[in-house]
């Protein structure tokens, strides 16, 4: 009889237990989020980490150059001769970073084209035709294995380039061109090819669709540089007192 | 009789307990990841990023500071002699194409984010934008189109080899993992750059419409966009010199 009544007293107390739980996690606000948004700011303090690692880097070449510039100062050595060649130094960096200068190098060739079977009862020719985001998914991945230049039909895609479908023809840089569409890419020419015919990738993807795709790795890739001018009308510099201002505002 | 009113105390019991198990269960079992997590948790995580954005800031306000301090010595020290000017001129316009100096101006900011989870859409875990990267390559592709000068994406300064891929569960650019809300601000014309996206059937539309994405432009006098932070250097490209040195 005795360890009856234990035994319900045991349950008694579990049930209380749990009973004072559900209430106390149930005050009245929203008391869960998704387990996606807790991804998100893993994810987000994930990057914000990179980036800064990246920005201490920056600081730190920026600090070692203006140490070694100080201290050939107070060396009393003439300072202009190795700010010239600093000056000239950025210059071929910026302008061949900014597109302005032609390059050369190891890469792949990738040709498409549209494709030439016949369309199955009912199916839209889309299908089997090359469009601008065939072309700008293609860039994409193409960067993501680290191209290092690229053009599109010899025009040099730089970060202000968009590619548009227009009719029957795609716009790269202000210039029309039609298909078959020749992008260069010079880079890890295996990486880059094999992200786009591997397995998945996207180049499979069009052939799949019957589209005509192609990719040569070659030793001597080249590519011209950008020939429009480029003038900024909206934008400019933002310098360490600006920065300043716009945050006392 | 007595032994019977013992029986039917426990049964009740048996019964809550099981009902209470089960609700236990259920809560924890409604999603694929891993079920609802406390609201503190997530605050304790918004707190972190915040002050990493603030640390990254004060970092980026010393780099500011030690180029303001170069150029200082630049400028006291280079010969003002005609051609190193234009040169100095030159170098302004080509790190500025290269998008490795922060830029401020006129133009529009982008916000992107997956559809709120609702009763009878609780969502599965899996970001909409993140699986639909391409929304955001197109979407950075008609500001581009529409005269953009300088693009970022949640910080991340878009220059010529910047990719947005999907890696694993994160979504890549410059290779710095970023997740949902997107950001996207783009220095330009205002109202090209906001009626281009918004037009009818077009990427905003698309967005909204087909995969109930929660997009908002709103239009700036004056925005401000962080350089690249990764250092610019070529493993493959070689420059060609010999044909272009009219200039």
């Amino acid at each position: 009889m005795k360890s009856r009544k234990v035994i319900i007293f045991i349950f008694c107390f579990f049930l209380g237990l749990s009973l004072v739980v559900l209430t106390k996690v149930s005050n009245g606000q929203r008391l869960y989020v998704s387990p996606k948004v807790l991804e998100d700011y893993r994810i987000s303090i994930e990057g914000e980490k990179k980036d800064m690692e990246n920005l201490k880097a920056l600081v730190e070449e920026t600090e070692n150059k203006l140490n070694e510039y100080i201290r050939l100062q107070e060396e009393k050595e003439d300072l202009s001769k190795e700010l010239e060649k600093q000056l000239f130094a950025d210059i071929a960096l910026y302008s061949f970073a900014s597109g302005f200068v032609a390059a050369e190098g190891p890469g792949v060739e990738i040709l498409i084209d549209d494709g030439t079977r016949d369309l199955e009862f009912g199916e839209d020719p889309n299908d089997i035709l090359v469009h601008d985001s065939d072309l700008l998914l293609i860039i994409n991945e193409l960067r993501a294995a680290g191209a290092e230049m690229i053009s599109v039909n010899g025009q040099r895609i730089i970060d202000q380039t968009s590619i548009s479908c227009s009719g029957y023809t795609v716009r790269i840089n202000d210039q029309f061109y039609a298909r078959p569409f020749i992008i260069r890419a010079i880079g890890d020419g295996s990486r880059m090819a094999s992200t786009l015919i591997g397995p998945g990738g996207y180049g499979t993807l069009l052939k799949e669709y019957g589209l005509v795709f192609k990719v040569t790795i070659k030793d001597n890739i080249v590519i011209p540089e950008y020939t429009e001018n480029r003038n900024f009308i909206y934008m400019s510099r933002v310098t360490a007192d600006s920065a300043k201002e716009g945050e006392e505002n | 009789m007595k032994n019977k009113s013992g029986i039917i105390v426990i049964t009740v019991i048996a019964v809550l307990i099981g009902l209470i198990i089960s609700i236990q269960i259920s809560t924890t079992d409604s999603s694929d990841i891993g079920g609802l997590i406390p609201v503190a948790k997530a605050q304790g995580l918004e707190l972190e990023l915040k002050k990493l954005r603030a640390e990254k800031e004060a970092i980026m306000q010393e780099y500011l500071e030690l180029e303001a301090r170069l150029k200082e010595i630049e400028l006291k020290n280079l010969s003002d002699d005609a051609l190193l000017q234009e040169a100095t001129r030159d170098l302004e316009k080509y790190k500025m194409s290269s998008g490795v100096v922060d830029v401020k101006g006129p133009g529009i900011i982008v916000t992107v984010d997956d559809p709120p989870p609702t009763e009878d859409n609780p969502g599965d875990g899996y970001s909409i934008i993140m699986l639909r990267y391409d929304l955001l390559l197109s979407l950075v592709n008609k500001l581009k189109e529409a005269g953009a000068e300088a693009i970022s994406i949640n910080g991340q300064r878009i220059i010529s080899v910047t990719e947005i891929s999907l890696a694993g569960d994160n979504v890549n650019i410059n290779t710095v993992p970023t997740a949902p809300p997107y950001t996207i601000k783009a220095i330009g014309n205002p109202d090209t750059l906001s009626s281009t996206l918004s037009i009818r059937y077009g990427i905003v539309d698309t967005m909204r419409k087909n995969f109930g994405l929660v997009v908002d432009i709103v239009k700036q006098e004056e925005i401000e966009i962080p350089r690249y932070s990764g250092a610019i250097k070529f493993r493959y490209a070689k420059p060609i010199y010999n044909t272009a040195e009219e200039e």
